[in-house]
């Protein structure tokens, strides 16, 4: 174990750290700095004007609303093994599972919910996943609903949502 | 009984009796031991390999579990060289297990799963696509399935239909990769103890039909408490939970060991009798079939037993708990009413068998025997008061404390069934024994105890 340690020196023990007024003055000069522009040039603010303007740099790895992904041969790859709804630190996925008569699978959900009211956006519940069939990559970042209901999204709304950068399917093994 | 002697494991001395087996001093010594095929009730059968220890002037490591300890026996159980032995098996019997845990039910309280975090960590050396591939999903009768591809082929269920139930339904059939557990030809896993095999099987090859998918073990919390199938008093443990915004529900009863009664087992249908307690339960206070408030209810219960005054009759069923009788007929005697604890219902010698069923169906029957409460049937009552009892009383006017719904123009008093409420029991031959409240439900019926508080206060 000892080999993996890596000491790191501890900083700001210096004479010009130890007197702040030098990282008072590197503060203050980045304001003006910022002020300044602004001032002089209103277009380059680094501010939406949301919801007329939508964001442009989502990247992949923004945890969006969730998807249920499909197997190769679309079908639902979610074996309601209950390890997302396990590690879920609100407890805001609801499973019920029964037998999967298909063929495909033993196991499936019967019903699937999601409360993204309670949902924290976290990402445990993808990253527990051990079948790649709930992902985050909807790059959907905004909820609307006139009721506390529309927001609890079923296993048919779940699987609707497309991935936004590729990777249809699920890279589970199959 | 043979002589006590003392041997060595890991350097430490622990006393035995001479001749015994190996294995059951390691366990209980809770010295760690990994192990599939042994099984304290089935004995040994040395198939697994899993239980290896070191023995001091043998040659080769031997397996714990068909080693007889012999005075001034040295064991190593810690070795390096152990460990790479028990690590090499446990890939052995790994090499064609399907790896499907996400969709087995063993999952969470699995041998293969913690013997892997104990002793394995190793990476598989043959893929998925290469393993042997055996039938998944075979419905072996009596609620049991089995996936062949996931057995380890310790032979504890065929162990246990050969020497516990004696009805030999299960073998192993083929050799090598295409051994497997089947039923006989033309057979079907039959007897009334067929589903210990689910609790006996280490891993997931043998499921429960009943309980598949409906939960995941971890989820689950176990109360120890006692059957109430009949008067053998057999533990067991109440494995329930309460999922989010929904009910305190059972899922499933499992057999908890007690020596001195039931051993490690339990019939199937004390094991299916937890669906009893979640179906058809009376939710309302009624009468003359119409739903009434807890005021109307008491205030009809106490001009009932004003009007009957000095004809009233108290009648128990024998599957309540002691304190519960105790109670019931301190209060009978407050309101000068005569008891009764008719037994003659509970008696069904079709149910009972040489293994653990009794013909007496109440669990605690041994406490109305030994109250030597009345055990004839009330006869001329003007008013009955029944706790629970199964049987219809004739009597002019009746209140009925009842767990489950019924037919009845009578006082309709909902109760709190045995698994909503703790207290002690005995059974046929006296043992008294304790069950723990495991159940909270989310509107609670009054316990026995609660409601005659209501109706004397
Ligand atoms: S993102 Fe986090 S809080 Fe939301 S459902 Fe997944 S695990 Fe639960
Ligand atoms: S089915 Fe289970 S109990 Fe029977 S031999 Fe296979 S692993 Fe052992
Ligand atoms: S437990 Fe000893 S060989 Fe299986």
């Amino acid at each position: 174990m000892s080999s993996n340690i890596k000491v790191v020196t501890r900083h700001g023990n210096s004479l010009k750290d130890k007197l702040y007024l030098p990282a008072i003055y590197d503060g203050v000069k980045v304001t003006f700095k910022h002020l300044f522009d602004n001032v002089t040039d209103m277009n380059a603010i680094d501010t939406l004007e949301y919801p007329e303007e939508q964001p442009t740099d989502i990247t992949s790895r923004y945890r969006g609303l969730h998807r249920l992904t499909h197997r190769a041969d679309d079908t639902i790859a979610c074996v309601a093994c209950f390890m997302c709804a396990t590690a879920c630190p609100s407890n805001c996925i609801f499973i019920e599972a029964v037998d999967r008569e298909d063929g495909v699978d033993e196991k499936m959900p019967k019903s699937f919910f999601i409360d993204t009211l309670e949902c924290v956006f976290c990402g445990y519940c993808v990253e527990a996943c051990p079948c790649d069939a709930i992902r985050m990559d909807t790059g959907i970042f905004s909820l609307t609903g006139n009721s506390r209901e529309d927001f609890v999204m079923g296993k048919e709304q779940l699987l609707s949502h497309k991935g936004a950068f590729g990777e249809e399917v699920s890279c589970a093994r199959t | 009984m043979s002589e006590m002697i003392e041997i060595i494991v890991d350097d430490k001395t622990y006393r035995a009796e001479e001749g015994s087996l190996l294995i059951d001093l390691l366990i209980r010594e809770e010295i760690k031991v990994p192990y599939f095929c042994y099984h304290e009730s089935l004995g040994a059968d040395g198939n697994c390999r899993m239980c290896m220890v070191e023995i001091a002037g043998q040659k080769r490591p031997q397996i714990a579990c068909d080693t007889l300890v012999k005075s001034g026996m040295e064991v190593n159980s810690k070795s390096t060289k152990i460990e790479k032995v028990h690590t090499d098996i446990l890939e052995l019997e790994l090499i064609n297990h399907p790896v499907d845990c996400p969709t087995c039910d063993q999952a969470g309280e699995c041998s293969l799963q913690d013997l892997y975090m104990d002793y394995g960590l190793h990476d598989a050396k043959v893929t998925i696509v290469d393993k042997v591939k055996h039938d998944k999903k075979v419905d072996l009768g009596s609620n049991v399935m089995l996936d062949q591809e996931r057995c380890v082929l310790c032979a504890r269920c065929t162990r246990f239909t050969d020497k516990i139930t004696h009805t030999h339904e299960l073998g192993i059939i083929g050799r090598g990769d295409e051994a497997k557990v089947s039923t006989m030809p033309g057979r079907k896993l039959d007897n009334p103890y067929a589903m210990n095999v689910v609790d006996l099987c280490p891993v997931g090859a043998l499921t429960s039909k009943d309980f598949r998918f409906h939960q995941r073990v971890w989820f689950l919390q176990s109360a120890e408490s006692i059957c109430h199938g009949c008067a053998k008093g057999c533990n067991i443990y109440i494995d329930h939970n309460k999922m989010k915004y929904q009910d305190d529900v059972i899922y499933r009863f499992r057999p908890r060991r007690n020596d001195a009664v039931n051993g490690f087992y339990i019939c199937d249908e004390g094991r299916l009798s937890y669906k009893e307690l979640e179906t058809n339960r009376l939710e309302s206070m009624l009468y003359d079939g119409v739903v009434v408030d807890e005021h109307e209810a008491i205030a009809q219960y106490k001009s009932l037993l004003t009007q009957y005054q000095g004809r009233v009759s108290v009648v128990i069923d024998a599957n309540l708990y002691s304190e519960e009788i105790e109670a019931i007929v301190a209060y009978a005697e407050r309101i000068g009413a005569k008891v009764f604890a008719p037994l003659e219902c509970y008696n069904d010698p079709s149910f009972a068998d040489d293994m653990l069923k009794s013909a007496q169906r109440a669990a605690n029957y041994g406490a109305i025997v030994k109250m030597g409460l009345e055990t004839n049937m009330p006869s001329d009552a003007g008013l009955i008061i029944n706790f629970n009892h199964p049987t219809h009383f004739n009597a002019e006017a009746e209140i009925h404390f009842s767990t489950h719904k019924q037919e009845s123009n009578a006082l309709l008093l909902p109760m709190a069934a045995f698994s909503e409420n703790s207290g002690s029991l005995i059974n046929e031959v006296g043992l008294e024994q304790w069950c723990e409240k495991a159940v909270e439900k989310n509107s609670p019926a009054p316990t026995v105890l609660s409601w005659l508080e209501k109706v004397e206060g």
